[in-house]
């Protein structure tokens, strides 16, 4: 017998006598969420992410330059993907998902996301928004996401993970709220851990 | 020395530290303003409790038929699963790989698990570089030391001693501020996350349904651990499976509610296997290791079963009274606080007893629990065990049968009292101190003169 | 606790036959010997319509865990009160026409507080008491440490937790700690008088029995 048949064999023995069941009267955990895109917004200001809300192409164009601009030297990685081929126009020289993964030395990459979560102000991402690294791996993160892209909270973005079939397609799967962070030191927050320390969601719509 | 003794002695010396008493209820009272403040995002907070100890319970009760729906949606992906019976064959499936892949250098994200089994040792003797990255668990193996809290690893020091251990140990450290040992921390971190062989986590859920591994950290050590090593293995304990993905809505802001008072961890991480062809990145290999080490057991306790919900956030411990006064240490067990003390005996046997009987039941930590464990009433049980079991003192024993033989009869019960007044004030006349154990730390108690039933025998009420 | 309830208009009896409710063996584990000690206890209150205790803690054990230890429940377990909740549930009384012109502040006994839910109570009755200024300490529901043979087995600990506990009533400028249990008292009465501290302790009943006619006695 493997190590497997008995552990198993002990879990269904022990579970030939039942607990009783716990009572559940469904009620809502939450308030509401209110306006999403308000609501992300604020959500966003409360656990660091700098949030850009953009009417079209050209503006998310014109913002990412900017930013581009107000960031260090270092590699730019971006995810290859037909909505950032149109708006991520740079001078400085461009690293493709297609061509390699995020870089050691990337400074920033800028990303798609699945979806934004308003009550937390959170990203919904896979390994497809470049890749494992490309929501890691750099010190700044720019995310670029639509207006219709917002859903209400987590249990929702999971419905979307579930009904896209993601976990089928992809090896990763996360929620990103915010910067890395820690208070591991006297509990004072300190922004900046192994992660981003500044993250940008640009919401165009 | 037998760790019952080891702790009762480690205990007065901690309880007497008034430093250590003094950064503990600093930390904890920051914990606790955050989780006062986390919980107003709540409508109802007691829904959200009742909901999570229904989730988990139904993931017990089913724990057979939701490890293996997990176990074959990993396997499909092209991940391994081995089923580790003890700590022994967890660390020897994973010393095989190390072996077999030739592997140097290994980064961990936290988990207790891996404490459980004591694998760094394990690793550290093939030959292996083993790094924590976690902040806190970084500066405790920094400074050779277990993790002094199961969520706040180094919780017992200032942010000073960090400093002389960083300024000792990394390079770029001139003050304490916290923002530049951080920094100096992620330089040296990061170099060996890009360096490593294999990547080892815990997990905070395993989803059946889904086949995916839970990770959830706020610095991103996880992710990074996870991602870019050629090996990725997670070791976890196989009460960590939940039914659905959808309950991961409920849980992961409850975790991080009474965790940390977040409204969820920064980085959330779902991992279902390697890297698939499509991938431009992820590991090659991808190995769960599930470990029993005495919980298929503690399913069998019908009392206690319930303790198996736990989603080790760490809230009784930072309810707990004697915890804010012994610290983490004084433990000498992977787990600490209320649910350590509930768990140990199941896992490390009746050496561990006394861990129950250092509580004076409040309940507060059975009031916190997120999943609703009956943590003091288990505390309460596990006494009784003891008991039942003949591991108490024949002395103790003696004097409970005795204390029995009094309250049988209400003569002799008066009889006892009036002896015992008149054997205390004798001996305090012959300079002795019958009541030794009490008055070490607390004045006498005043004995009146007469007792309620003397004044009502009397008349006098 | 007796003369409040005759000035109420209750008749009281004390049954002589009572020794304990078996919560010192219960505590320690030795069930076997608290079930006789509280099959004992129950049949010496047999006859009693109504019984009422000074001692959170007590109470608790006969409502809450003796079906655990006696096996099953019992209607008759629920006429057992402790005394702050008999006078604010049975009694409806709120005002005992007490007086106590003293500042207090109120230490939630753990039994009391999280086995009965006995929190308000407690300040109900001492907002009606004459020239009484209540209080809130910080952190009034944290245990004070007694907990039973935990006081003696780890006396360390538990002087450590009344200390902080001492700590927190003192920080109110209070003279006087009250709880509606005996055994919170006296502990933290023993470590208030052994840091010469100018805090006193007193059972809510020794206030609730004070007027302008006595002072209040200590429990």
């Amino acid at each position: 017998m493997s190590s497997r048949e008995r552990i198993l064999g002990r879990i269904s023995s022990a579970l030939k006598q039942k607990s009783a069941p716990l009572p559940f009267q469904p009620r809502p955990m939450f308030p509401p969420v209110g306006d999403l895109a308000e609501r992300f917004a604020a959500e966003c200001k409360s656990n660091y992410t700098e949030c850009i809300f953009t009417a079209s192409a050209a503006e998310t164009q014109r913002t990412l330059c900017e930013l581009l601009n107000s960031v260090g030297t270092g590699d730019v990685f971006v995810e290859d993907v037909s909505e950032l081929r149109l708006r991520v126009n740079s001078s400085r020289p461009l690293i493709w998902s297609s061509q390699q993964p995020a870089p050691e030395t990337s400074m920033v990459t800028i990303t798609g996301v699945e979806a934004l979560i308003a009550a937390t102000g959170s990203l919904l991402v896979t390994s497809d928004c470049g890749g494992r690294r490309g929501t890691i791996v750099a010190p700044v993160h720019i995310a670029v996401s639509r207006r219709e892209q917002l859903v209400p909270d987590i249990e929702s973005a999971l419905a979307l993970v579930e009904k896209e079939g993601l976990p089928q397609k992809n090896s990763y799967i996360g929620i990103v709220t915010g910067c890395s962070r820690t208070a591991d030191i006297e509990k004072l927050l300190v922004i900046g851990a192994h992660g981003p320390k500044r993250l940008v969601v640009i919401v165009e719509g | 020395m037998n760790p019952a003794a080891e702790f009762l002695r480690q205990s007065a010396d901690k309880s007497a530290d008034l430093g250590h008493r003094k950064i503990i209820r600093w930390n904890i009272g920051h914990y606790d303003k955050a989780v006062d403040k986390g919980r107003t995002r709540y409508a109802d907070w007691e829904a959200a409790r009742e909901r999570s100890a229904q989730i988990k319970q139904e993931a017990v009760e089913n724990m057979d038929k939701l490890l293996v729906e997990f176990e074959q949606k990993i396997l499909a992906r092209g991940g391994h699963v081995c089923w580790a019976e003890n700590a022994q064959e967890a660390r020897q499936y994973i010393r095989d790989l190390v072996v077999a892949r030739g592997v140097k250098r290994v980064v961990k994200s936290k988990s207790m698990v891996t404490e459980e089994i004591h694998l760094n040792t394990a690793l550290e003797n093939l030959g292996c570089d083993v790094v924590e990255t976690d902040l806190g668990e970084y500066i405790v193996q920094l400074r050779h030391e277990p993790p002094y809290h199961i969520v706040t690893p180094a919780m017992h020091l200032t942010r000073t001693q960090i400093a002389d251990l960083f300024r000792d140990k990394l390079e770029g450290v001139t003050s304490d501020d916290p923002n530049e040992l951080v920094d100096a921390a992620r330089r040296k971190l990061r170099a060996a996350f890009f360096a490593a062989d294999l990547g080892i986590s815990g997990a905070n859920f395993l989803v059946a349904d889904a086949g995916l591994v839970a990770i959830s950290t706020n610095e991103g050590n996880a992710r990074l651990s996870t991602s870019l090593p050629k090996i990725h293995v997670v070791v976890t304990g196989i009460e960590k499976v939940i039914p659905r993905l959808r309950d991961l809505g409920v849980l992961w802001p409850v975790l991080a509610s009474v965790g940390t008072g977040q409204p969820v961890t920064t980085y959330s991480t779902l991992i279902g296997g390697p890297k698939t062809a499509d991938e431009i990145d992820g590991p090659e290999e991808f190995h769960v290791v599930l470990l029993d080490n005495g919980r298929s057991e503690l399913l069998a306790d019908l009392e206690q079963r319930d303790a198996l919900r736990c989603i080790r956030c760490g809230a009784c411990l930072n309810a707990c009274p004697v915890y804010k006064n012994i610290g983490g240490h004084t433990y000498n067990t992977t787990y600490q606080g209320p649910i350590g003390s509930v768990l140990t005996p199941h896992f490390r046997g009746h050496d561990f007893d006394h861990l129950s009987y250092a509580s004076s039941l409040c309940g507060n930590c059975t009031s916190v629990c997120p999943v609703k464990i009956d943590l003091h009433h288990h505390l309460l049980q596990n006494r009784r065990n003891s008991v039942e079991t003949d591991q108490r003192p024949w002395t103790e024993r003696l004097a409970f049968r005795l204390w029995r033989w009094m309250m049988m009869s209400s003569t002799r019960f008066r009889l006892g009292s009036r002896l015992g007044k008149l054997g205390y004030r004798i001996t305090k006349k012959l300079g002795l101190d019958p009541l030794k154990p009490w008055t070490a730390y607390r004045a006498a108690p005043d004995i009146p003169q007469k007792s309620f039933r003397e004044m009502w025998r009397d008349g006098n009420v | 606790m007796a003369r409040v309830l005759r000035k109420i208009g209750f008749e009281i009896y004390f049954p002589e036959d009572q020794t304990c409710c078996g919560q010192p063996a219960f505590n320690s584990g030795y069930w076997d010997d608290a079930r006789a000690v509280a099959r004992r206890f129950l049949r010496v209150f047999d006859k009693a319509e109504c019984v009422v205790g000074p001692s959170g803690s007590c109470v608790t054990m006969v409502r809450k865990f003796y079906p655990e230890l006696l096996g099953g429940t019992s209607p008759e377990l629920s006429k057992f009160y402790e005394f702050s909740e008999f006078l604010t549930n049975v009694a409806n009384v709120d005002d005992v026409g007490a007086s106590f012109p003293h500042k207090v502040t109120v230490h939630d006994s753990c039994h009391a507080l999280r086995e009965l839910g006995i929190k308000q109570g407690p300040r109900r009755l001492l907002e009606k008491v004459k020239g009484l200024e209540l209080v809130e300490m910080p952190h009034s529901e944290e245990c004070c440490g007694f907990g039973g043979t935990f006081a003696v087995k780890y006396g360390m600990i538990s002087a450590a937790m009344g200390e902080t506990k001492s700590e927190n009533a003192k920080s109110t400028g209070a003279e006087f700690v009250t709880s509606i249990d005996p055994s919170c008292l006296m502990h933290l009465d023993g470590v208030l008088r052994k840091k010469q501290s100018p805090v006193k302790t007193i059972h809510l009943a020794s206030i609730l029995a004070s007027d302008s006619n006595s002072a209040g006695a200590q429990s």
